[in-house]
């Protein structure tokens, strides 16, 4: 098996539209955006560039593999005026994208960047040529039940403690969470702008005054749209078999309500995985997603 | 056809036909299904369609016809003697490790053929196995309760082809010219007369209810020894996505390399409706769980 433990390379940067944005570029071929999930101001856990380390280097010895610190998140800057809004990280997103004058591309979004990759295509159908979706409660209909699984950790906020339980508990095999992940996690915790964004969200209540009703303001109309059949994209929904915070029914569902539509769908099951199966197989996550891209060039 | 050719090998002193291209590391067995003399299409290697070409650009590739099709004799009616003769047939062809793919009832085989030889048959795809699945308390699947007779006409393969479709594309002339021939061939036609004279009811499926009972047996105790891949069309009306699911579950419950696949728009034939799919399904897998075949 080959190793996927090595540390991401010093990423690049960009300013979009006034925000410095963290992203790394690699390998040349059809163009491979991946976007991970999470959100900013979260005290108990923190997404970057790092999540799709088991990836990065393994995708791009045959396509060209763009990933970047989402709006707020990894090392990019916060929202500008204060925007904490899934609208905003869309939007970010796509300038990012076009800034950097990628081809049409295939998104990979996972989680809340699930929805993100979604969004971003149901609004510009001409910047994608296809989506994956991985275990993304945010943008499936039905119940989530992260906070039934992860509320209330047994240790305090922002430490390594909390921060490996969390993603313990995300996972199906607690080995998975290396010292590196909580590494690379903490790292982001620590810088002072994410922080701030901890401020915003949790101290201001950002959190349950814009971001969670804005987003589900924007949910009902991105289902209503995927319903009528505005996607008009190859869709592959891919889900790790043991995820307790986005459990298997819920990507059924969300692959029939794109499948009504959408001949060229796909859903897909990789077991013995939680909600992270690119960490968790990486070799068949990766076999799984170059098939399809080729497959839809 | 350019890299199949028609073959015959001999398996305990009876022909074996085959349809393959040169041998490779690693074949790519392919196992039919239909229950001779009793589903209302002749199956057989032609069931497989344009996929096995496909593949055999890259694989060795071996479908077999199973005793009592095509030009494979007649042999026990029963899932025992199916697993059996393949057994007995990877000898003869001289294979000592392979992926095996195997369609509704030839995905019980193949399973029960990776469980008693797992060193042999090292991966299994389990393709729209509705013999497989969990069925509880269903309700009558009424799908192909009324073929048009006489059975195995043309008219009548057409229709249990159009029944199991999602889209009738891929029932072509050429492709119900070969249906036609099996259900000519003396081995189908002893079978079939075997089948109406009792068989089906004393032998075939008291064989088929202990071999569903001998896997869910296995999937509580030691479960799978190999990896498994389960691929399920998203319009099979033999089984609904529901019964793939939960035949996934039992599957993933002690094998690790379990993926489950659904294509879309696709009955109970997913090879021959999405060969593209299909061959990017089988292809991935396959080096997933064989990183040398990459």
């Amino acid at each position: 098996m080959a190793d996927h433990r090595q540390a991401l390379p010093d990423g690049k940067w960009l300013d979009v539209d006034g925000v410095r944005t963290r992203y790394y570029d690699q390998g040349s071929g059809e163009a491979v955006v991946l976007i991970y999930g999470g959100n900013f101001g979260t005290s108990d856990s923190a997404s970057s560039a790092y999540t799709w380390s088991s990836n990065l280097n393994a995708l791009a010895k045959d396509f060209r593999v763009v990933c970047f610190d989402k709006l707020g998140q990894g090392f990019t800057d916060n929202p500008p005026d204060d925007d904490y809004t899934m609208r905003a990280v869309v939007r970010h997103a796509r300038e990012f994208i076009g800034a950097l004058k990628l081809p049409p591309v295939h998104l990979v979004g996972h989680s809340r960047g699930g929805y993100a990759a979604m969004r971003m295509a149901l609004e510009d159908h001409d910047l994608v040529k296809s989506i994956t979706i991985v275990n993304s409660g945010t943008l499936s209909p039905g119940v989530g039940t992260n906070e039934v699984v992860l509320s209330r950790p047994p240790f305090p906020r922002g430490t390594r403690e909390c921060v490996r339980w969390v993603y313990e508990n995300y996972s199906f095999a607690p080995a998975v969470v290396t010292e590196e992940w909580v590494d690379a996690v903490m790292e982001t915790l620590a810088l002072p702008k994410y922080q701030a964004s901890i401020r915003k969200m949790e101290g201001e209540k950002l959190a349950t005054k814009l971001f969670l009703p804005e987003l589900a303001r924007q949910k009902r109309d991105t289902l209503q749209w995927i319903a009528e059949g505005r996607l008009q994209r190859p869709v592959q929904v891919v889900w790790g078999f043991n995820d307790r915070t986005a459990v298997i029914e819920r990507g059924i569902e969300l692959f029939q309500l794109i499948a009504a539509h959408e001949r060229r769908a796909q859903f897909h099951v990789i077991n013995q995985s939680g909600h992270f199966p690119f960490r968790e197989h990486p070799d068949r996550f990766n076999r799984l997603l170059a098939g399809f891209v080729a497959a839809n060039s | 056809m350019q890299n199949l050719t028609r073959d015959t090998f001999t398996v305990k002193g009876a022909p074996a036909a085959v349809l393959r291209n040169a041998p490779a590391r690693d074949p790519l067995i392919f196992i039919h299904g239909g229950i001779p003399g009793s589903s209302p299409y002749c199956s057989g290697v032609h069931i497989w369609g344009g996929v096995l070409d496909r593949l055999a650009a890259a694989h060795g590739v071996l479908a077999v016809d199973l005793p009592g099709h095509g030009e494979t004799p007649a042999g026990a009616p029963t899932v025992d003697a199916y697993v059996e003769w393949m057994a007995d047939f990877l000898s003869a062809a001289g294979i000592r490790s392979c992926f095996a793919i195997g369609h509704d009832l030839g995905g019980l085989v193949a399973l029960e053929l990776a469980t008693r030889l797992p060193s042999l048959v090292r991966g299994i795809s389990v393709v729209s196995s509705v013999a497989l699945a969990p069925t509880g308390d269903g309700v009558e699947n009424v799908t192909l309760a009324h073929p048009p007779v006489p059975l195995w006409t043309r008219n009548s393969q057409r229709w249990a082809f159009e029944q199991l479709s999602y889209a009738p594309d891929h029932i072509t002339e050429d492709f119900l010219d070969a249906c036609v021939a099996a259900a000519q061939q003396p081995p189908h036609r002893a079978t079939a007369a075997a089948m109406r004279d009792g068989a089906l009811d004393n032998e075939f499926i008291p064989s088929l209810m202990r071999a569903k009972g001998r896997f869910y047996e296995l999937c509580r105790g030691p479960g799978i020894p190999v990896p498994v891949q389960v691929i399920w069309g998203s319009h099979d009306r033999l089984g609904s996505l529901d019964q793939a699911l939960w035949l996934y579950r039992l599957v993933a419950s002690r094998q690790t390399a379990a993926h489950f696949h659904v294509i879309n728009r696709v009955g109970s034939f997913p090879f021959r409706e999405d060969p593209h799919t299909f061959h990017q399904l089988i292809n991935s897998f396959c080096e997933a769980v064989f990183p040398h075949t990459a």
